[in-house]
């Protein structure tokens, strides 16, 4: 008791601990949440600017034209004169495409020839975009053609009908149906929004650093031989590390509640989407059983890392840094899903991943607490082996 | 009765030793000075006693039983206090003192009486509510040693209490130590300090390279000559140096 209380108030009087727990993390929330808002919902609302340059004025590239409006990544702008101010316009990166429709497009189309457009480029537009846009617009090149098709088919054999179909050519309804460990379809998320991502993402790294606050008091220990009074009068050292356990435990836990008050209140203030959790008791005791089996992780691990360095330098370094690659590669920083298909494996080895994973089963896959007990005994696992090693370390360091 | 007997210790097997054949008996309620230069071994002879390492070859035993054994039926009965300031600088001093009264499993009522006697000892009473980060260095040694007499130990094991306090501190702890052992407490006092040495203890061991060169009561080993001049003579250099 004497050990939790006296952690307890060395931590509510260290205001960098403090602010490296609460403050850092709410920022990375709220910064990254809104942010990264338009690339989660695939809703850009700075779009970049495309236009057509119709050389042909005909029918069939007006057509062209009018069905290239609605592509959603990119808005549609005013035309440029000709060509020369297209060009300019491109390399200035006033436009990220323009698309010119040459003389003939219409006869190419009515010849039955595939017919010939050009796309100038801005090349730092991104492959992704580049070729998502390319597939639009070859999708709408077809389909000017096909209804070209059509009409003389229709005219050539007097059928009305071939008119009718002609008009409900269009593109195809696709319904997305999410499936989770929930019946409720419509309650499953299909990917994760970005406060979605970034709540649970920062909360995790910050339960994690938890390594700064628990090495500087730990090192301050050691080194004005605090430690060596404490074993002498009989406290043990996996008492001490008990002793810096629970305390820290409640940190995350407190750390758990802000970063969702954060994504539920503040982003939304801010002009972002709001934070939902799942409803219902199964979701929040999942939820709160995965935010106990991450802290015991993050101050397992925080309490190897004190138990290993030899100063605050050390700490920084060892500590910080770890903390930060196992974010890269856990998906913290940059979601797993938008790695190749090679790093995503690596992904695995980061228990700030399984973590991730864990909430994620929760947030977006209405998971219960039997979802996410794999990952749970997991993160509990790789906790109690670090502060075994902890221990094992200071023994055979005590012993000699 | 402490009774260090023919101790022989090395930290990493093929390492010099760091004590080699250390035998010293420290009486009841004396207070006993270990002199000697850095690594002469006096830091590991109080880790020993501190139950920090153990022997691996001689013994030490305490009104005849062995430490071991002794120590664990009065757990609290030995205190370390460090050359470092061994306590928690965020802490305030009555903080501080609970703190390590608690961890030796007194209840409530039991650590206010010692922190209050110990507040009282080192005369820390106006301080008491201070952050021990704020206070002078001789005030931090006076918090240093009044944590060592929570639990109310019966030995008090001092690594080189007055380092880098004033003159007018170190005369308060001097006395604070003659008052220690004039209450039955048995203490044993480290210090390149020849003239502390002189002045508060009433025996002295003189070590160097892990062996005891001399010991024996101020009186015995001094015969009429300064201690430092006893020191020179068995060591070859002063250890102001």
């Amino acid at each position: 008791m004497a050990l939790w209380k006296k952690e307890w108030l060395a931590l509510m009087r260290d205001r960098h601990g403090l602010a490296a727990l609460f403050i850092m993390p709410a920022i990375f929330i709220l910064v990254m949440s809104l942010a990264l808002a338009d690339t989660f919902s695939g809703q850009q609302e700075t779009r970049l600017a495309y236009a057509t340059l119709d050389l042909d004025d005909t029918p069939a590239s007006r057509a062209l034209d009018a069905l290239l409006g609605d592509f959603e990544l990119l808005n549609k702008s005013a035309p440029p004169s000709d060509e020369a101010n297209a060009r300019l316009s491109v390399r200035t990166g006033e436009m990220a495409f323009v698309i010119v429709i040459p003389h003939g497009f219409a006869r190419q189309i009515g010849a039955n020839q595939p017919p010939k457009l050009r796309f100038l480029i801005d090349p730092a537009v991104p492959g992704m975009v580049r070729s998502g846009f390319g597939k639009y617009v070859e999708a709408a090149v077809t389909r000017v053609w096909l209804t070209h098709v059509l009409e003389q088919l229709g005219q050539s054999m007097m059928r009305p009908e071939l008119r009718q179909v002609m008009e409900n050519i269009g593109s195809p309804e696709i319904s997305i149906e999410p499936v989770g460990s929930s019946d409720d379809g419509a309650a499953i998320a299909v990917a994760p929004t970005s406060v979605q991502q970034n709540v649970p993402a920062w909360l995790i790294f910050s339960m994690f650093f938890v390594v700064i606050p628990i090495s500087t008091v730990f090192i301050g220990e050691r080194q004005s031989g605090t430690l060596q009074r404490l074993h002498a009068q009989r406290v043990s050292f996996g008492l001490v590390l008990a002793g810096k356990f629970l305390p820290f435990v409640l940190i995350n836990q407190i750390q758990a509640v802000v970063m969702v008050a954060v994504g539920r209140w503040l982003v939304p203030l801010c002009g972002g989407e709001a934070l939902t959790l799942p409803g219902g008791a199964a979701a929040i005791a999942a939820l709160f059983t995965l935010s106990l089996a991450v802290s015991v992780a993050a101050v397992g691990w925080a309490l190897f890392i004190a138990s290993i360095v030899q100063s605050s330098e050390q700490a920084t370094i060892l500590g910080g840094v770890g903390n930060i690659l196992m974010g890269a590669i856990g998906g913290i920083m940059v979601p797993r899903f938008v790695m190749p298909v090679a790093m995503q494996e690596w992904t695995r080895i980061s228990p700030m991943s399984w973590a991730l994973d864990g909430f994620h089963d929760v947030m977006l896959r209405q998971g219960g607490i039997a979802d996410v007990l794999l990952t749970v005994c997991a993160l509990i696992c790789f906790g109690l082996a670090a502060l075994a090693m902890s221990i094992f370390l200071n023994r055979r360091a005590t012993s000699t | 009765m402490i009774r260090i007997d023919n101790i022989r210790y090395r930290y990493h097997p093929g390492a010099p030793l760091a004590l080699d054949g250390v035998s010293i008996d420290i009486a009841r309620g004396s207070i006993h000075g270990l002199l000697g230069p850095n690594g002469a071994g006096k830091t590991t002879l109080i880790s020993l006693l501190a139950g920090l390492i153990s022997p691996r070859e001689g013994s030490i035993a305490i009104s005849g039983e062995p430490l071991g054994s002794w120590r664990a039926a009065r757990p609290n009965a030995i205190a370390l206090v460090p050359q470092d300031y061994a306590f928690y600088p965020m802490l305030t001093v009555v903080e501080n003192l609970a703190f390590f009264a608690g961890v030796q499993g007194y209840s409530s009522q039991e650590r206010q009486r010692q922190c209050a006697e110990a507040l009282a000892f080192s005369r820390l009473e106006s301080v008491a509510d201070q952050r021990a980060e704020e206070l002078s260095g001789g005030l931090r040694r006076r918090l240093n040693l009044a944590i060592g007499l929570t639990g109310e130990p019966e030995i008090l094991l001092l690594d080189e209490p007055t380092v880098g306090v004033d003159p007018s501190s170190r005369r308060f702890l001097l006395e604070s130590v003659r008052q220690l052992a004039a209450t039955g407490r048995t203490v044993l006092y480290t210090s390149h300090y020849m003239e502390e040495v002189e002045a508060v203890c009433s025996d002295v061991s003189i070590i160097n390279h892990g062996k005891v060169l001399l010991a024996g009561s101020i009186a015995e080993v001094k015969q009429g000559r300064t201690l430092e001049q006893v020191f020179m003579e068995l060591t070859g250099y002063s250890l102001r140096n």
